[in-house]
């Protein structure tokens, strides 16, 4: 493994992560299976599911839990609406879920290629942890969010983003793994073993 | 006559008598505008429940705001922001937005979750129903309404708080969007609750405009628009219209008053003297008001004044009156019996409205006459000190005596009353379409877009009508509560099979003791809970000692007294369930709102099935029985007036056949009136009655001088003088109001130019000295 060659220079640094956010973008709807591990304080063991999630196009996004239970999220014109089997379903605001509005303008923008709106949304910092394997950590710039969502760290490798790491204010985390790392998520993960595994082995 | 030092002195006491009184009326006015004290004290239970409502009631103080203009995030904003700074302003109530606030759940209240929530009628907290639960927060926990959820988690993991506040939100709720209610035309919508009354247009006034400012002290508030509507609105909109036309036209007639009264007097001393009388009446009246009443009406200030226009024929006539040679306090004298008479007729037709009983009226009554008897008594005993020495006598004047000639000449066949009284017995009979206007909203009409707008964001918002309401009575507050729980499921059904959009009643917000207690008993021991809460998180991954607080809260709930609705009112919601019920003669009742009332039959078999316990109200039924009631009073005492002004006018000229000269062409003129309205698809209203009696107060004036007519050619041209300067400025004045486009004004306007035409050509053509010729 190379040492760990971290930021450079500050334009070329720029220029570099809006190369990088345009490389990941690619047509609607995208698919990708995940798996999340969520670290709460509240719970003693982390709470897992996996199944996919979906952008389809604009700002919808869907989530399908598969594991354990059926649910179905939507996210659509600033409403989220949760269908679980069996019973009747629920919606609510965007607004009254900070996390979900930076889920979606992070998802939204790397999957839509669309730096600007990236850095409209967040402070973006990109590192380089080895050969083609960074991680860009996203800081909310809006005061009121950055309360709930401290950070959002991104880690992939050439143009396939493989974890989402969303570190709330209060100390719970949510992990998620994407794509071909979703099948590595491991039985009874712990917080350090999925960093590690997320920021490249 | 006075030499020039003792008028000056009267002059300048009369000013400082008026400066005092008019000092007297600015420092203790209290105008109030609440509508109900014009309408007659209510005799029927339905009508004394309708008078509570039209100003009390839920309905009547709410009002529907809407942001519209911006991006649905933008409003969703604005509308949160709004409704934070509205609820902390006292005069509103309640304010709802659509957003659920756990803060409107008072801390206190909160452990009370258990006993309001229907929960526990179907569910023990065991290990089986917390199992359940806890898994559904696991679920929950891992979505994406986890972050939404896990504040609440560990007091509240049954999510009772989330149940009561889907239970609390208004029953047909527009569509959320952003968080808050939306419209489908994108407006955010906002329901707020005034503490003011809805039919006290000052009141509400003042409630929008506090909504008003404090939406432009909102930051972000620039290129939005804010639309208020609902009862509380109109009011304010129609009083607002009419007190703009009334003003408009009052001016412009003023003017044209002044330059009729110097044309025919040419002499501005005159006209400044003869406003003294008009003045000091009007002073007198409100300052007698103030007296006798707690509060003044702006209605009665407004009538009153219109009515007070006769006294202005008092300075008229002893203008017109005067030979050049003669001094005025002579002429004043020689016609004082006369004008004593007018002025006691005038007083007793005024009378009938202190008889109707009606508060407002009763106040008019007080200010009209009082007016009337200062003003005459000034015109007798100190105008005429004042007036110049010498005039120019109006009986010279060259084109008088031309009209005075040609209405001699007018033939006076005795038929011609006859063949009027037949005519206005036939239009009266034939004429098409009801007689009585019971619908008093129909005389303040509001603009078409303005109730298209309200229907439009009533039906957004599923706000309850303001037509129709559910009565429960129980001997108490409590058996109020158990009675709206029995209908309950009655009353589900109905809203099932679309009789009804929806019905809220008070066990919506408060179950009644007898429920609570069960819940209060179905709620486990410490110990028990605990046991089932362990049992419950065997597997889970929730931290030990995580749900203590909900522990503590199911403990306090075990222990608490239970809600009252005293206790319940002291919290915002709480403040929405007082309004639903009210004390009345030792009983109490309970008040149901409904939205969208489909079926009436059905609502009306529920009320049949109940045995009189419950009852469907129909608010605008009741008030059009009131207005019925209202208007039977003021026939009667117009009735009574009438009477005594009979026995008044036959004692004060001593004669029967004077009498009916007099009387005669008054009463046909005033039935000629009536029955030209009508045959013009008039619906008559007690404004017409007002303005009628007022006409036939001025026509009476006329016949009383018309038939005094003596021989002498000069006084008769001098009282046709008098009459046309009095009948022109009625019809400069009441033309005017003729003309406005608001069905009130125009009420009043064209009843008393129709009467005061009609009541002219009548006294001259029946005048007696004619035919005696």
């Amino acid at each position: 493994m190379l040492s760990l060659c971290a930021n450079a220079s500050a334009p070329e640094d720029a220029a570099t992560t809006r190369a990088l956010v345009s490389s990941l973008g690619r047509p609607a709807p995208a698919r990708t299976p995940f798996a999340e591990a969520r670290f709460m304080k509240m719970l003693d063991k982390p709470l897992m599911v996996s199944g996919q999630l979906a952008w389809l196009g604009d700002d919808r996004l869907e989530r399908t839990v598969e594991h354990p239970n059926h649910e179905v999220s939507t996210i659509a014109n600033g409403e989220v609406t949760q269908q679980r089997e069996g019973r009747s379903s629920r919606s609510f605001s965007l607004k009254r879920a900070p996390q979900l509005q930076l889920l979606l303008d992070s998802f939204v923008a790397l999957l839509g290629g669309d730096a600007p709106r990236l850095e409209q949304a967040f402070v973006v910092q990109h590192s380089v942890n080895g050969p083609d394997h960074w991680t860009l950590t996203l800081t909310p710039r809006d005061a009121k969010l950055a309360q709930t969502v401290s950070r959002i760290d991104i880690d992939g490798r050439g143009n396939e983003p493989h974890c989402m790491r969303m570190q709330e204010a209060d100390g719970d985390v949510a992990i998620d793994l994407l794509g071909a790392y979703a099948a590595r998520m491991p039985a009874t993960p712990t917080r350090d073993a999925l960093v590690t595994l997320c920021e490249g082995d | 006559m006075l030499r020039r030092g003792g008028r000056v002195t009267l002059l300048v006491a009369w000013l400082a008598a008026l400066a005092l009184l008019g000092l007297f009326v600015v420092t203790h006015l209290s105008v109030s505008t609440d509508l109900r004290s014009f309408m007659p004290a209510p005799t029927t239970p339905d009508q004394r429940l309708l008078m509570e409502q039209v100003g009390e009631g839920p309905g009547s103080r709410l009002l529907l705001l809407a942001i519209a203009s911006k991006s649905d995030e933008q409003l969703a904003d604005l509308s949160q922001q709004l409704s934070a700074a509205l609820r902390k302003d006292s005069s509103y109530t309640q304010v709802l937005n659509g957003s659920f606030d756990i803060g409107a759940i008072d801390d206190t209240l909160l452990p009370y979750r258990f006993l309001l929530s229907p929960t526990l009628d179907h569910e023990r907290l065991d290990t089986a129903y917390l199992r359940d639960q806890l898994e559904q927060r696991l679920d929950d926990l891992s979505s994406p309404a986890a972050s939404l959820l896990k504040g609440l988690l560990p007091r509240d993991p049954t999510l009772e708080v989330l149940k009561l506040a889907e239970r609390w939100s208004p029953p047909k709720s527009p569509e959320v969007v952003q968080g808050v209610w939306f419209s489908p035309q994108h407006e955010a919508l906002l329901l707020v609750l005034t503490k003011a009354p809805g039919f006290d247009p000052d009141a509400q006034a003042s409630a929008i405009d506090g909504i008003h400012r404090a939406f432009d002290g909102l930051p972000e508030h620039a290129g939005a628009s804010l639309i208020v509507s609902g009862p509380g609105y109109f009011s304010v909109v129609a009083n607002a219209q009419t007190r703009g036309q009334a003003e408009w036209i009052g001016r412009i007639s003023t003017v044209g008053f002044i330059v009729l009264l110097l044309l025919a007097y040419r002499s501005i001393g005159s006209l400044l003297f003869s406003a003294l009388p008009i003045a000091s009446a009007a002073l007198a009246g409100i300052a007698a008001l103030i007296v006798l009443f707690p509060q003044v009406h702006g209605i009665t200030l407004a009538f009153g004044f219109t009515l007070l226009g006769v006294a202005q024929e008092y300075p008229i006539r002893v203008l017109s009156h005067r030979r050049a040679d003669e001094s005025a306090v002579q002429s004043v004298r020689d016609l004082w019996p006369l004008l004593l008479t007018a002025i006691a007729s005038a007083c007793i037709a005024y009378l009938a409205f202190f008889a109707s009983g009606v508060n407002g009226l009763r106040q008019l009554a007080v200010f009209t006459v009082t007016g009337l008897l200062v003003a005459g008594f000034s015109t007798r005993y100190l105008l005429p000190h004042l007036l110049p020495a010498r005039v120019h006598d109006v009986a010279d004047m060259g084109w008088l005596m031309r009209a005075r000639r040609m209405v001699d000449r007018l033939p006076r066949p005795r038929w011609v009353p006859v063949l009027v009284a037949v005519a206005t017995v036939l239009m009266l009979a034939f004429a098409q379409g009801p007689f009585w206007q019971n619908d008093l909203s129909a005389l303040t009409p509001l603009p078409r877009d303005l109730l298209m707008r309200d229907a439009r964001l009533r039906e957004a918002l599923g706000a309850p009508d303001v037509r129709y309401l559910l009565v429960l009575q129980a001997p108490n507050e409590q058996g109020v509560l158990a009675l709206s729980e029995r209908i309950e499921p009655a009353l589900d059904a109905l809203v099932a099979r679309h009789a009804v959009d929806a019905v809220e009643l008070p066990s919506r917000y408060l179950p009644s003791e007898a429920v609570q207690r069960v819940r209060q008993q179905a709620l486990p021991a410490r110990d028990v809970l605990e046991r089932s809460l362990a049992e419950a998180e065997q597997g889970m991954p929730f931290q030990p000692g995580l749900f203590k607080p909900f522990v503590d809260d199911v403990q306090k709930a075990r222990e608490l007294p239970l809600l009252t609705p005293q206790q319940f009112a002291t919290s915002p919601l709480g403040q929405r369930l007082s309004g639903m019920l009210v004390e009345r003669d030792g009983h109490w009742l309970g008040l149901g709102t409904l939205s969208g009332v489909h079926d009436l039959n059905a609502l009306q078999a529920l009320s049949q099935n109940s045995g009189g316990a419950v009852r469907l109200l129909d608010l605008k039924s009741a008030a059009e029985s009131l207005v019925v009631d209202y208007r039977t009073r003021i026939l009667h005492a117009l009735l009574g007036a009438g009477i005594l002004l009979v026995v008044a006018i036959i004692i004060a000229l001593r004669s029967f056949r004077r009498a009916w000269h007099v009387l005669a062409p008054m009463t046909l003129a005033t039935f000629l009136v009536l029955a030209v309205e009508r045959v013009c698809g008039v619906e008559v209203s007690l404004f017409h009655l007002v303005a009628l009696i007022l006409a036939a107060g001025l026509g009476l004036h006329y016949a009383l001088f018309f038939e005094r007519d003596t021989g002498d050619a000069a006084e008769q041209r001098r009282t046709l003088h008098a009459t046309l300067v009095c009948v022109l400025s009625a019809l400069l004045v009441f033309g005017m109001l003729a003309w406005s486009t608001i069905p009130v004004l125009r009420a009043i306007g064209l009843t008393v130019s129709l009467g005061v035409a009609f009541h002219f050509c009548l006294s001259i053509l029946m005048a007696p000295h004619a035919r005696q010729d």
